[in-house]
Formats: structure tokens, sequence, C-alpha cells
């Protein structure tokens, strides 16, 4: 496979095979590595910015379309397509804030952690064959790991603020992020069982095949359940409404970001977004083919190493993840918010035992039919 | 969801919420697909009515300045002035205050000349109260033509009158000549 021979090459990522393909000689392989690195994380953050970007620009025009709005309509020209931009410079030169009473290093530290802890997740994330930060054999666990290191971020926020709205926040998060933990990684066995590899790449590689046929979703019938449990906990982990009960901003104002402003807040509001990214696009890697699809099947085999072929992977697993996206946004502003019961109830007395479930029919069923992938 | 838990409303709760939810969806979908109802506001408006009660406007050539739009206003917003040049009328004001004004159209009935109107114009934004206390005349005093017309008129009559006193001069020179001669 094309990312194992990169991989033999330097040890590292996409990047560093690249540097040194131009680096002149003599240059020590340790300042390749980093050079590497830094040209990594430099294009991560490029992309979570873009990323974050279009869907905020998306989820103000699909707010405003199911409310038979507009939304933005001038800034840039067509729809309005600047408007995050702008939003960015704005939060930028306002004031940042800090109250009195805030616990300053935790208060500045808080929107790092988030922020960085989810940049930390995206790096196993695969856009193409031969395009990865890295390639993690764990992929999976580092992506659930870091992810539910933002909670840390997110709770220190809300202690830190010296707030009540934003402590309820944080409580809240913690004791959401708790119980659908476990319906999120639970329901994920399924297709982990049928994938047989906690890595992204070769998950996604194990989907391919003429027009998604070898899909895990339709590989057998628990991994509908499986997935929408995955989505319904997905919700849940990225703070997204119906379950946005940290954030509840007719309840809490705003929740855990109650204190923060400008850029600090945007730091938050970042997060979100990546994190409904990162969320859609695990999803699509474990249930919907990854970069696979009709127009990735058509490519010969002899193609598959080609530049064209990398940019037409990461063009589909791109659009697969904003479609999740899109999903996401339409059930927030279908559904009202939850309790917080409610919510507990549904973690605990619903998503975890129907997700344990599915992992045993799902693996019921993988030893009858199939019976070589565990 | 109910809170009692027998195999029946668990399952009935997982098969509510599932179904509720894509009812909803199917809702808000359609809404989605719908063309938007709003209007871009300042580039287009909804059409007004005819008889909207807007913004006044004053047809300010009709005008007699005879304050029965004044008098005839409530809450006494109305402010008018003029000079009178034989047929014609020199404005000095003529304000509606916009801080005050209720929108009755008190003021468009009692007029003889049928000159001022409620008009459709409804955005009136201003960074200062002062400037609620709307001019109505959009010239002040006679209109330009009138002015031109005037001044002309005036130069006329004055080479006239310059002429005429010429001729006089002249006339009475001769006269004082011819009786010279004779004397």
């Amino acid at each position: 496979m094309i990312h194992s021979s990169l991989l033999a090459s330097s040890g590292g990522n996409v990047f560093s095979s690249l540097l040194q393909g131009v680096a002149p000689e003599g240059v020590p392989i340790w300042a390749i590595s980093l050079g590497a690195a830094f040209l990594g994380v430099g294009i991560l953050v490029a992309f979570v910015s873009l990323v974050a970007m279009f869907s905020v620009w998306l989820e103000r025009k699909v707010s405003a379309h199911i409310q038979c709005r507009y939304g933005p309509m001038y800034v840039g020209g067509w729809h309005g397509w600047a408007q995050t931009i702008a939003d960015g410079v704005k939060l930028l030169l306002k004031e940042d804030l800090i109250p009195l009473g805030a616990d300053r290093p935790l208060f500045m530290l808080a929107p790092a952690i988030v922020l960085g802890a989810i940049f930390g997740a995206l790096v196993a994330l695969p856009l193409a064959p031969g395009f990865f930060f890295a390639d993690v054999d764990m992929g999976l666990f580092l992506i659930l790991a870091f992810s539910s290191l933002t909670t840390i971020g997110v709770v220190m926020a809300g202690w830190a603020s010296n707030s009540k709205w934003s402590l309820y926040g944080a409580m809240r998060e913690a004791a959401q992020v708790v119980a659908y933990e476990i319906p999120l990684g639970v329901s994920l066995f399924v297709p982990l069982m049928v994938a047989g590899t906690f890595s992204l790449t070769e998950a996604s590689a194990a989907q391919s095949g003429w027009f998604g046929m070898h899909w895990f979703i339709f590989q057998n019938p628990f991994m509908l359940p499986a997935f929408i449990i995955f989505f319904i906990a997905a919700l849940a982990e990225t703070k997204r409404a119906p379950f946005d009960l940290p954030e509840a901003e007719s309840e809490l104002v705003a929740g855990f970001m109650t204190e923060y402003s400008g850029i600090r807040w945007s730091f938050f509001f970042m997060e979100e977004y990546a994190a409904m990214f990162l969320m859609s696009a695990v999803g699509t890697i474990f249930f919907f083919g990854g970069y696979h699809s009709p127009l990735t099947a058509m490519f010969p085999e002899s193609a598959t190493s080609g530049v064209l072929y990398q940019l037409v992977c990461a063009g589909t697993i791109i659009v697969k993840s904003f479609a999740g996206v899109f999903v996401m946004m339409w059930l927030r502003w279908t559904l009202p918010r939850m309790r917080i019961d409610q919510v507990m109830s549904m973690g605990y007395k619903y998503l975890t035992p129907l997700a344990l479930a599915c992992v045993l029919g799902a693996a019921i069923w993988e030893t009858i039919f199939t019976g070589d992938s565990l | 969801m109910s809170t009692s838990v027998t195999p029946r409303v668990y399952f009935q709760n997982v098969w509510d919420s599932l179904y509720t939810t894509f009812a909803g969806m199917k809702i808000t979908g359609k809404y989605l697909m719908q063309k938007p109802i709003t209007v871009q506001y300042p580039d287009e408006r909804l059409p007004i009515p005819d008889r909207y009660r807007g913004i006044h406007y004053l047809e300010q050539e009709k005008c007699i300045n005879c304050l029965a739009c004044a008098r005839a206003c409530p809450i006494d917003c109305i402010e008018m002035d003029a000079i009178r040049h034989g047929k014609e009328l020199e404005w000095v004001l003529f304000t509606l205050d916009y801080q005050k004004c209720m929108f009755c159209e008190l003021c468009v009935y009692p007029c003889p000349k049928d000159c001022i109107h409620m008009g459709t114009e409804f955005a009136f934004v201003s960074y200062d109260r002062s400037e609620f206390n709307h001019d109505l005349l959009s010239y002040r005093g006679m209109s330009r033509e009138a002015r031109i017309r005037k001044r002309e008129a005036d130069i006329k009559k004055a080479e006239k009158e310059a002429a005429k006193a010429l001729k006089a001069a002249a006339a009475a020179e001769a006269a004082a000549a011819e009786e010279g001669d004779e004397g």
C-alpha cells in the first residue's frame, strides 16, 4: 500500500517524504522531521480554520433557510461567503476581557487546551490514502481520547471563570461527556469488528469497491442502529443541540463560555465546529466508506497512486463529512434542547444498553457469517 | 419519555424518539427547501399600500400658509411661517416634529389646497434627536425660478425707469433750450 511505503522512507508523514525530496544533500534527518512537523501543524491549523469558517457560514445559512430567511447575503458578494472572515476580524479586534475574580492562568489556558485537543484529534484523520498527518495504529483510540480531552478544557473554563453560569455549564459538560463516551466508544466496536483495525487509514482502505458496496454500513444489520447510536453520542460529545446543555443559552447565558470574549471565545467556537467535522469524518470512515466513492472507484488500479486520485479521495471525505455536519445542523434547528435528567437517562438507560446489544448482535453475526474478522 | 420502565414502554420510547425526530426533520427539511419569505430589505422592499401613513410631503407651491393643518394637529407638532410678497410667499419654516407626530392624518383633511399628504416613506433614522424636527420645505423662500424671474423683472424695470428718466431729462433739457431761444 502507498502509505506504508511512504512511512518506510522516513518514519514520518507525507510531508517528511516531500521535504526529503526537495532538501539539499547533507541536511540531517531530524531537521527534515522537524520541518515536516511544522509544515504539518501549519497545514492542520489552516485546515481547521477553513473548516470552522465554512461550517459557521453553513450553519448560518442552514438555520436561516430553515426559518425561511436568507442569512448573511452581503459580505464578499456571493451569498455572504466572507461573513465569517469579517466576524473573525471583529473577534480579533475585540477587547480581551478577563473577569476580576477569575483564575487568570487557568482562564487563559482553557481555550488553548480545547483547541489543542481538537488539533490533536485531527492529526489521526486521513484525508486520502497517502495524505495524513500521522498514520497512527490506534487512530480511533487517539481521536476518542483527544476529543474527551476537550472536556478538561471546558471544565477548566467553567471553573476558572468564577461564574455560576460557567460552573453549571462545566458540570453539565462533564456529566454529559462521561455518560456519552460509553455509547460512543461501544457503538464504534461494531464497525471495528468488521474492519479488524483501529487505524483509520486501514479502515478506509478496506471499504474500496464499486458504488460503496463495501461500505461498513452495509456489512451487517447491526451497523445502522450502531451508526444512529454513534451519531447521537457524537452530538452529545460535540455539545450540539439537542444536547447543548453546557452552553444552554436560554438558561445559562452561554454556559462555560459566558465570561469569554473576543478571540478566546472564538477558540471555543472553532473547537465546536472542528469537533463536528471530526465526528462526522470518523462516522464517514467507519460507516460510510471513508474516502471511497463511486468517483474514486472509477479510477483504474494503475492511477491510484497519482495526485489526482488523492485529491478526489480528499474531496470525497470532505464532502461526506460536511454532509454529516449538515445533518447535525439540521437536527439542531429541528429539536428543542433536552432536560439534563432526560439527557442522563438517554445516555445511561437507552444508548449504552442498546449499543452493547448491537455489539453482541454484530459479534454473533460476524462469527456465523464471516468468522474471520474476530 | 416515560419513567416507568417496562420493556414495552422502553421500546416505545426508543421508537417515539426516533420517529418524532424524523418527523421534525421532515418539517424543517420542507422549510429548508422552500424559498425564503423575507426580502433583502434595503435593496428590495415589500409593496406599500397606497393609503399608508408614512412621512408627510408638502406641495409647497400650492400651500397658502393658512395654518389649517397646524390647527388641526392634536399634538401641535406642525410649525409654519411665511412672509407674503404680493402674490408670492417667502417661506420661513414648515417643520413637523416626528418625535411627537403620531401619523393620525388629521392634518391632511382640513387643507383647502390639498397640498399636505402622507407619504410612503417610513425609514427615518438619525443620530440626533433634533433631526426628527423634520423640515418639509424642499427649498427656502421662493423657488429658484421665481427668484430668477423676479430678478430679471427687477432689472428690466430698473432699465425701463432709467430710460424713462433719461428721456424725461432730455425732454426737460430740450424744453429749457427752447425756452431760452424764445427768451
